[in-house]
């Protein structure tokens, strides 16, 4: 059978002759993934003469693989013709029943792209997902609480050995960086304001400025970000890992409640030790202001601190400490919750601990912002 | 006779200063199906995965495609890294794509595919890999066991690799799919021309598919042959692993 190639094949990946016994189409060359794109251009440009074809011969094809394979007969199909219909020949056993599975599942490969709603129908599902997030919250309050009450009503169930280890995950571990922090913290608010201050003459006063900052704000509020970002995001990776590898579900079978295990003894571990961090935090945020003032304001650390002791009102150290347990309980739930709701994949647990980090850091300061409207007052 | 696909010689290796292999060797010709078999922790899937770079043994020699891979440069191993397909036991789908998108990544990483053309090599291998055209957007985590063996058996396709690599690849699968894998396996490889290497502790995959069964034993191949030959062999383990099986299969297939 002699072919000439004729001006319907822009590329010399087939031609198409008349031959004895009908139009033919002869496949040529190196029909494989690399080439597809010259392929499928080709064969788009001949779809007229493609129309037209009755036998495909395969003598000189070289090579063919799935994706070739699928793009002929797709353009086979496209130009009208049912490659079930023509004429092959001269298709080795291999290639044959390559061309043989691809045409049986064509009827199945479709090309599904995700549906993308409109702008108000992602509004509706973000809406709907919040709702949702927030009856997670709640029932997840529940059930601590419920935990809670069987704690108080069989108190020798507490997990003591979790809840101590948490402790000193949480309080010891986070000892050093809560002093440097407020330390620095210290010193440069003192640094900043003692610059002003100066001006006016009125050095003394930056015990009454810098006494306030630190244990109403500064302490509390540094220190309970610090131990978000620490423990909140250990708690989340630490319990999510956990659902990953179905130790959750292990607890919850062996009769045990994962909330009894896991959630109360961190909830309790950190609202134990964020006050005690929050009050390290006053000592070593006063020290650093001390410091300051003696070296740029020439206040000795004697005057200082006896100046403190007048100025600073009991009341406001209280309240500084007072919000700290608020803030371990947020963070704590938070943390805890975003852990149990991760699904069993890898990628879930950091989008998770990153939710609890953004989560815990814009609830504390939320709370804080609360405490401010509540007691808006210096001393009672 | 063709130039064998994989060679493997004389292999040493040593995994926390215990010897897992001593001197292991086999070839495997292009167009069958071989599996690896032995005991738990007689280093199957250590072997398999320094067949495919990413363990590194103490000793030996293995040539994929006649190249020696232990003294390949990166770029030279990335090339034959093109030519052949793994599929790891649990699947390793990226969690982050969703089927179509995993199956799209080593299309669009290596190959100049417009996105047109990808969409649809991508669903042509869903296709072939047994999978409903609706399964292309689902979220690796929202496919069962069965599923997501095929979808990650369809990335594993999806550069026409000359030569696979399965691990383990009907384990955690129920008898029916289980058997339905091995058909989809098999007819592949007859229709594709693809050369297999599994690891397998499924005794239906290898009386019903496979070409060649290779025995890893105490550090050392012990046995290697078609099923019916190693069967027959006189050897402890290879005897008790076999009647092992039987013994539960009621009165044989």
């Amino acid at each position: 059978m002699t072919h000439t190639p004729t001006p319907s094949s822009p590329d010399d990946a087939f031609h198409i002759a008349a031959g004895q016994e009908g139009v033919c189409l002869c496949m040529l060359g190196d029909w494989r993934l690399d080439r597809l794109p010259r392929i499928d251009a080709a064969l788009g440009q001949s779809r007229q003469a493609l129309a037209g074809v009755q036998v495909v011969d395969g003598s000189r094809l070289e090579a063919l693989d799935t994706a070739g394979a699928m793009l002929f007969c797709q353009h086979l199909k496209d130009a009208g013709l049912d490659p079930g219909q023509l004429r092959w020949q001269q298709f080795p056993q291999r290639h044959q029943d390559m061309l043989a599975l691809v045409r049986s599942r064509m009827q199945e490969s479709t090309v599904v792209t995700p549906a993308r709603g409109s702008l108000m129908h992602q509004l509706g599902v973000w809406g709907a997902r919040g709702l949702v997030y927030g009856r997670d919250y709640l029932v997840f309050l529940g059930h601590v609480g419920e935990a809670l009450a069987d704690w108080v009503r069989r108190p020798a169930a507490f997990r003591h050995r979790e809840f101590f280890v948490q402790l000193e995950a949480v309080g010891v571990g986070a000892l050093p960086i809560v002093a440097m922090m407020t330390f620095l913290i210290g010193v440069v608010f003192t640094y900043l304001l003692g610059i002003q201050i100066e001006k006016f003459g009125a050095n003394i006063f930056i015990v009454d400025g810098v006494g306030l900052a630190v244990a109403r704000e500064l302490a509390p509020l540094l220190t309970a970000l610090l131990v978000a970002g620490r423990s909140g995001a250990a708690f989340t990776a630490q319990i999510g890992a956990m659902k990953v590898t179905e130790e959750i579900d292990a607890i919850r079978t062996l009769g045990l409640s994962p909330i009894q295990v896991l959630v109360l003894p961190r909830l309790l571990a950190i609202m134990i030790t964020l006050p005690l961090l929050t009050f390290v935090a006053n000592i070593s945020g006063l020290l650093g202001a001390a410091l300051v003032a003696d070296v740029q304001l020439d206040i000795t650390w004697y005057t200082f601190f006896s100046r403190l002791q007048d100025v600073l009102p009991l009341y406001t150290v209280w309240l500084g400490l007072a919000k700290a347990p608020v803030f371990a309980a947020a963070i704590a739930i938070i943390a805890c919750q975003n852990g149990f709701s991760v699904s069993r994949d890898a990628r879930s647990v950091g989008e998770h601990t990153t939710r609890t980090v953004v989560w815990c850091l814009v609830s504390v300061i939320l709370i804080d912002a609360l405490f401010a409207i509540a007691f808006p007052k210096i001393a009672p | 006779m063709t130039a064998p696909i994989l060679e493997v010689e004389n292999v040493v290796t040593e995994l926390g200063g215990r010897r897992l292999h001593n001197g292991v060797g086999f070839t495997l010709q292009p167009g069958r199906i071989t599996a690896l078999i032995g005991g738990s922790g007689t280093g199957k899937t250590v072997l398999l995965r320094e067949c495919i770079g990413l363990i590194r043994p103490a000793g030996g020699q293995i040539r994929l495609f006649g190249q020696d891979i232990l003294s390949l440069g990166p770029r030279a191993m990335n090339r034959v890294r093109q030519r052949f397909g793994v599929l790891f036991q649990e699947g390793a789908l990226f969690s982050s794509l969703n089927v179509a998108d995993n199956v799209a990544v080593p299309l669009r990483e290596h190959t100049p595919l417009s996105k047109a053309l990808r969409d649809r090599v991508v669903a042509m291998k869903l296709a072939l890999a047994g999978l409903p055209p609706e399964a292309a957007t689902k979220m690796p985590s929202e496919l069962s066991g069965g599923m997501k063996k095929r979808a990650a058996l369809a990335r594993a396709l999806a550069l026409e690799p000359e030569l696979l690599f399965l691990d383990e690849p009907t384990s955690g699968l129920d008898p029916i799919s289980a058997r339905e894998f091995d058909t989809l396996l098999r007819t592949l490889c007859d229709s594709l021309g693809i050369t297999v290497l599994m690891t397998t502790h499924d005794l239906d995959t290898l009386w019903g598919m496979v070409d060649r069964v290779i025995v890893l034993h105490a550090g050392q191949v012990i046995a290697d042959g078609p099923v019916d030959e190693v069967a027959r062999v006189d050897n402890d383990w290879i005897r008790t692993y076999f009647s092992a099986h039987a013994e539960g299969r009621g009165h044989g297939i």
